[in-house]
């Protein structure tokens, strides 16, 4: 048999195009809706831009005073502050550290009321799901805002705006990795003749504690990039000096404080990948299910 | 002809496959069988470079003309990759795409970067991807995706886009492994047919011996990255299948009767 594509005559590409049309050109009710498709979005994007005013002056006249103030930046200034910098990146670090300690422990016991398996009333389970979406559904400057206004300034309403979202944002991950669990070793434990108890402990805990770790720890990760912005809403912390330094037109000390926080948190992202991989999931070892030689060697590695 | 010389892989202290003579004549159906690990994947990856050998020459000789597969890299790599097609146990289409378009992906090394992009292929070549998918039973879902498809079917996608490639050489990394037995006859009866009818040299990594004596017509035997047998399938007694699939330890001696009498 063996043809190859150039071997083929247009009267054989004219049969297979009436065996199959479709695979050779759209129909015409896909055309239309493609034409509807780009020419709609087409005209969302320009109805967008003309809302906050992209065709006048005042848009375009607005990019060199920005090109102005990121000179002004430069050099990097306010060396002989760096003590209370520091102290006050620290004071951003404890209320990450504090709040997604306080979050990750606070959001165990309602994710298990929250999860179908483990909570068998249904109204209670459903309660407990929407409860965690009612603390997460605004941000975190939300909550700060309305803490900071019940409590004062400084870093206290902070750590109380990252507890609230943790938790909201961990009780549904949590309670999701607890209803994806595999029911077989659960069956298993109970063959073995285990009470409700040892079931959880020896069923459910070891697939679970993984999950609930690394979710903690990336939540620890987000939590410092939101505990530097909380300060400018006066919850304490790097992000306060950030924006009076700013209000100040203190543009050249404002770089070096964000400098510090791009430091700072693109090391704790990497700590805590380091700390997901190396602890929590090292030994698993990655792909190639497919490629036995190379699962051997790596396993050799080690 | 495909020529292997010396061919060997290490994985940091371990040597995966081991100073690989061989030659491949053009036609040839060439079995490669061993237990998982003895390094027929890896034996295979080498030869379209989708894993680099750590040293060793593998050569093919084609119209006078000799490419050194080896020493490849950009355009030169990529037309030697079309021209030694490849199909995997896990078949390996993108699922979210249709199977006429899985199939379309076997040209595009012969189109523009541009032309690819936008899936702009030559009336041609949709006809010549629908008779690929006609000759293995699968045109009828041409437009729908390829994860509504069973594993066979799959499979069966997979070697037309193989085909579509217009390949001299088609490499198969445990092509029936993951399908059942009636499936697995109607992927091995295609590669046949294919390697038979368009003269297409194929070797195929073999998980059971009982296949490979049905379809090869030449089988090596692979252990621990070695090379230990190289022969006529019929030449492959009960003795010399013993010694590719065991490993030496005691449990192995329990096991070999089981695996080297599955059928297929």
């Amino acid at each position: 048999m063996s043809v190859s594509v150039s071997d083929l005559t247009p009267e054989m590409i004219a049969a297979d195009r009436e065996r199959f049309p479709r695979v050779f050109s759209l129909t015409t009710g896909d055309r239309i809706l493609r034409t509807i498709l780009w020419v709609g979005t087409a005209a969302f994007i320009i109805y967008s831009l003309n809302r906050f005013g992209f065709f006048s002056e005042r848009f375009w006249g607005a990019f060199p005073r920005l090109g102005i103030m990121i000179d002004q930046m430069f050099p990097p200034t306010g060396w002989q502050y760096m003590g209370e910098y520091v102290d006050a990146i620290g004071e951003t670090l404890s209320m990450a550290f504090i709040g997604s300690l306080v979050g990750g422990i606070l959001a165990i016991p309602f994710a298990c009321v929250a999860s179908k398996n483990l909570m068998p009333i249904r109204p209670i389970q459903f309660g407990a799901r929407r409860f965690a979406d009612v603390l997460r559904a605004s941000d975190y400057l939300i909550w700060g805002l309305i803490f900071v206004r019940a409590m004062g300034l400084g870093p206290v309403p902070g750590i109380m705006a990252i507890i609230v979202i943790d938790t909201g944002i961990l009780i549904t991950l949590y309670s999701e990795a607890l209803e994806n669990i595999d029911r077989k070793p659960i069956d298993g434990i109970k063959a073995a003749g285990g009470s409700r108890i040892q079931v959880l402990r020896y069923g459910v805990m070891p697939q679970v504690l993984p999950v609930i770790l690394s979710n903690a720890l990336y939540m620890f990760e987000s939590n410092t990039r939101a505990a530097t912005i909380l300060g400018i809403v006066g919850a304490g912390g790097i992000g306060f000096l950030l924006s009076d330094n700013l209000r100040a037109f203190e543009f050249s000390n404002a770089l070096t404080i964000i400098l510090m926080i791009i430091a700072v948190v693109y090391a704790i992202d990497y700590l805590s990948k380091v700390l997901r991989e190396r602890f929590i999931y090292g030994d698993r070892v990655s792909q190639g299910h497919d490629r036995p030689m190379e699962r051997i060697a790596a396993q050799m590695k080690k | 002809m495909l020529r292997l010389e010396s061919v060997t892989k290490n994985f940091g202290a371990m040597t995966a496959v081991d100073s690989i003579d061989l030659e491949v004549p053009k036609g040839q159906l060439l079995g490669v069988i061993g237990r998982s690990g003895a390094g027929k994947s890896t034996l295979l990856r080498m030869i379209n470079r989708l894993g680099e050998s750590s040293s060793g020459k593998i050569l093919y000789e084609d119209d006078g003309t000799t490419i050194d597969v080896n020493s490849l890299s950009g355009q030169d790599l990529r037309n030697w990759r079309s021209q030694c097609a490849m199909i995997f146990q896990q078949f390996n289409l993108v699922l979210r795409l249709n199977v006429i378009t899985n199939v379309l992906m076997g040209r595009i090394n012969y189109n523009s970067m541009l032309k690819t992009m936008f899936v702009m292929f030559s009336p041609a070549e949709r006809a010549f991807a629908i008779r690929a998918l006609d000759r293995l039973d699968v045109s009828g879902q041409a437009l729908q995706r390829a994860d509504t498809l069973s594993g066979g079917q799959q499979q069966r996608v997979a070697i037309a886009r193989a085909l579509v490639q217009e390949p001299k050489i088609l490499l198969a990394d445990e092509p029936i492994a993951s399908l059942d037995p009636r499936n697995a006859q109607i992927v091995m009866d295609a590669l046949y047919k294919i390697n038979k009818e368009d003269g297409i040299t194929v070797i195929c990594n073999l998980h059971t011996l009982d296949t490979a004596k049905k379809y090869c017509d030449r089988v090596i035997g692979m252990k621990l990255g070695k090379m230990i047998f190289d022969g006529h399938p019929s030449e492959l007694t009960d003795e010399m299948a013993r010694d590719i699939y065991m490993g030496g330890d005691e449990e192995d001696e329990e096991f070999s009767a089981a695996i080297t009498s599955t059928t297929l």
